[in-house]
């Protein structure tokens, strides 16, 4: 536990210590001060994982020594042990990109994601639902913050998903005061023992779920999405599609496994999933249209959440234990492979001066390395064997296909297969097409490429660990 | 009907009417002036219902602070005065009605407002109280109980500021027109705001006892550097001046120094010694306050000035 709290106090100290100190240690070293606190967080997150391994149990802290439902408690389970070591190493990966290439963002890039990262980790160890409220907050202020670090043609979408994010935050903060005031207690550990099927609970669990739908931009409530992420600089495009969309899921998931009463997540579940296998196609479509890379990508992102819903809303109705290691076993894979994608995408647009799709022509010849960790990312959205995608993929079908009953479910992951193969080939076929190369405007930033290739290459060496990562999903994860 | 219930029906039916007008007044001026009076009219409400907390920060920041918010964004706006279009005022209006309604019978109605009319016990907090530290439970609850909760408050506000501040930093807005204040506005200004600097070091400094505290507190001295800045008396509060980014982050920064030095030295993460707690919380109100005061004193009047590099 004290290895997860240095996790997640490094990044904070990090951010504190940037506001108060301005930039008068020099423009050049703010960027290798967080990333200091990323490498900090990383290894002591290594560190907490290795020993939520070997206490095989979940540890839970009352802070403050307060009784469980009067303070707020902290649990470190294998699970939130996995989420720090991803969200470090993303954070530390974007931030080396943000450091390193040409893009650099704007110098409030880097406080403002070491808060992130600080709050994330805060939201991956909270057992409390109001303490999940204000980190969702958090979260929230910050993504909004760094989308606006575009400038004033990102002032809209920040806007709105500021005005959406808000919103939903009171929804689900009305869920919250609705569940205490039934059962008296915030505690997530002490609710799963205690709640009851009733119209109140019900009704708590509708305005959390739809909340967090609307934070999470699961279909079909996604529509903020595109415009906010496809706006940010690159940098912060690929944090908020590799890791900031997950933390509703990740209540999202705490809230029906938990709180919610078996029978009734039971009858939810369906329809859960199904919103996802919607979204799979609805937003695969939507993707295969777009003139625009970007926001190709961040449809895609939509789409991908289909199959962390699917896997969500079928561990609900079947509670079979391998669904939740496909749920998190897509988290992780995606957030890899999105942060590869939108790195690519970024470095494509600057190398090449556009934004259209149409400018990729050639691109396997103008900007080798992008496209081809484009291509490498996109294969593990497909699932491609032996990716991260397949394996999470795998191990989704498989409860699917020894049932016949399920094979419509299975009709669907097939159908998302196909959708997001449409819309990667699409690209890559774009990328190949020599006849009309579309010039390049300056010479490509080759350490910005190869970092973007770098989180495509572990992808798909994620099933080298597949084994390793199973065993950490079903130890004491649930 | 007792007398105590007509006047929660009539305050109930205020609020309604009020919030009503500040979503569809057609003038921007009108719609400004009926969001201030709904904080008002919140605050009563809160006060009513025996949070005298709440009505005070509401009342501080709902209606006062973010109701110059509004008025000081006005003046950089273009005149035209008209908020919404009557048919989407209509559509809109329909979908207030039908919310409001539904809500207004789920919860008063059938199993809903049973368990909801059941009062929340308190005896947990009556019986940690004595290892508190303070005698107020509401103090107690905010910077003992779920310390870390208002730790991370800080941060939200923290991270809001640096969200506005993205506006100035990232872009070019141009600088607003200063207009000269009113002679009679800075006389009133002077005395007013010393005045509101006293009451809220008096709230700061009643809030281990009776209702008030850092919050409270900070957006009473807020209020105080507004009106000073409007004026023109205050000179502008620049990011880039180190003191000012030094106030905005001590907060947050002692909070954070308290929790690691009680996981490296006492008994856990932000576990107070019973016998230092007052002084530890104390401690971290003060430098909360004025964490809160500036920060919100920037967001209200933070321009072009105060918030750029």
């Amino acid at each position: 536990m004290n290895y997860a709290l240095i996790s997640l106090t490094a990044p904070l100290v990090s951010a504190l210590l940037l506001v108060f100190l301005g930039y008068m240690s020099g423009r050049k070293h703010t960027g290798l001060w967080v990333l200091g606190g990323s490498v900090v967080s990383l290894v002591s997150a290594a560190l907490a994982l290795q020993s939520a391994m070997q206490a095989g149990l979940p540890q839970t802290i009352n802070l403050g020594g307060w009784a469980e439902d009067l303070g707020i408690s902290l649990r470190l389970s294998s699970l939130s042990a996995l989420l720090l070591v991803f969200t470090a190493f993303i954070h530390l990966l974007v931030g080396t990109y943000a450091r390193f290439s040409r893009h650099a963002p704007h110098q409030d890039f880097w406080m403002l994601s070491a808060f992130l990262h600080a709050s994330l980790n805060a939201l991956w160890l909270s057992a409390d639902l109001f303490n999940l409220y204000i980190t969702l907050e958090l979260i929230g202020l910050a993504a909004v913050a760094m989308v606006a670090l575009s400038g004033a043609r990102a002032y809209k979408a920040a806007s709105d998903y500021l005005l959406l994010s808000l919103a939903a935050s009171l929804i689900y903060l009305l869920g919250v005061v609705l569940i205490y005031a039934q059962y008296q207690t915030l505690n997530l550990v002490h609710l799963a023992s205690i709640s009851s099927d009733n119209t109140l609970t019900r009704l708590a669990l509708v305005l959390m779920t739809a909340a967090l739908m609307l934070k999470g931009a699961l279909w079909p409530l996604h529509l903020w999405l595109p415009a906010a992420h496809a706006s940010a600089p690159t940098a912060v495009s690929a944090l908020l599609s590799g890791i900031v969309v997950k933390a509703p899921l990740f209540i999202l998931w705490l809230i029906w496994t938990e709180l919610a009463p078996p029978e009734l997540a039971k009858q939810v579940g369906p329809a859960v999933a199904a919103a996802g296998m919607i979204a799979l196609s609805a937003a695969g479509w939507s993707a295969m249209r777009t003139p625009y890379i970007k926001v190709l990508v961040a449809y895609s992102t939509i789409a991908q959440l289909g199959y962390a819903l699917m896997a969500l809303g079928l561990l609900m109705s079947w509670q079979l234990p391998q669904l939740h290691i496909a749920l998190w076993l897509f988290v992780i894979a995606h957030g890899l492979a999105k942060t590869s994608l939108f790195l690519a995408a970024g470095e494509m647009q600057g190398t090449l001066g556009t934004k259209r799709l149409s400018g990729l022509r050639g691109a396997t010849q103008t900007v080798p390395v992008a496209m081809f960790a484009f291509a490498v990312a996109g294969g593990s959205l497909i699932g491609l064997p032996p990716s991260g995608g397949f394996l999470a993929k795998w191990v989704l079908l498989e409860p699917m296909l020894n049932q016949p009953q399920y094979w419509p479910w299975a009709l669907g992951v097939l159908l998302g297969t196909l959708v997001s193969a449409a819309y990667i080939f699409r690209v890559v076929a774009l990328s190949f097409d020599r006849a009309r190369i579309n010039p390049p405007d300056r010479q490509p930033d080759r350490a910005g490429h190869w970092l973007a290739l770098l989180p495509a290459l572990l992808v798909w060496g994620m099933a080298l660990i597949g084994n390793q990562l199973i065993l950490i999903l079903a130890g004491g994860g649930i | 009907m007792t007398p105590e219930l007509l006047i929660d029906l009539i305050l109930a039916l205020l609020l309604l009417i009020i919030a009503w007008s500040a979503l569809f007044a057609p003038s921007r001026n009108d719609a400004m002036a009926m969001f201030i009076a709904f904080g008002v009219a919140v605050a009563l409400i809160w006060a009513r219902l025996g949070a005298p907390d709440l009505a005070l920060a509401e009342a501080a920041i709902g209606a006062g602070l973010t109701g110059v918010l509004f008025l000081n964004a006005a003046r950089q706006l273009p005149e035209s005065g008209r908020t919404t279009t009557p048919r989407k005022s209509t559509i809109k209006a329909a979908v207030f009605v039908l919310l409001s309604v539904s809500l207004f019978f789920l919860m008063l109605t059938g199993p809903v407002g049973e368990q909801l009319t059941s009062p929340v016990s308190d005896t947990r907090i009556v019986e940690a109280m004595p290892d508190a530290g303070v005698s107020y439970p509401v103090t107690a609850v905010l910077l003992n109980f779920r310390a870390w909760d208002t730790l991370l408050e800080l941060l939200v506000l923290l991270l809001a500021l640096s969200g506005a501040r993205q506006l100035y930093t990232s872009s070019h807005i141009s600088k607003a027109p200063q207009v000269a204040a009113w002679p009679l506005l800075t006389g009133w200004t002077q005395i007013l705001a010393p005045l509101l600097v006293i009451i809220g070091g008096y709230l700061l400094w009643s809030g281990s006892k009776a209702p008030g505290g850092a919050f409270q507190a900070g957006a009473l001295i807020a209020s105080a550097a507004v009106t000073l800045r409007i004026v023109g008396i205050l000179p502008p509060l620049r990011w880039s001046f180190w003191l000012t980014r030094a106030v905005i982050s001590v907060g947050a920064i002692v909070f954070l120094m308290v929790a690691i030095a009680t996981s490296l030295f006492a008994e856990g993460w932000l576990n107070y010694p019973v016998e230092l707690s007052a002084g530890i919380i104390i401690t971290i109100e003060i430098f909360a306050t004025l964490s809160i005061a500036l920060t919100l004193a920037l967001l209200i009047v933070g321009d072009h000035e105060d918030l750029r590099t």
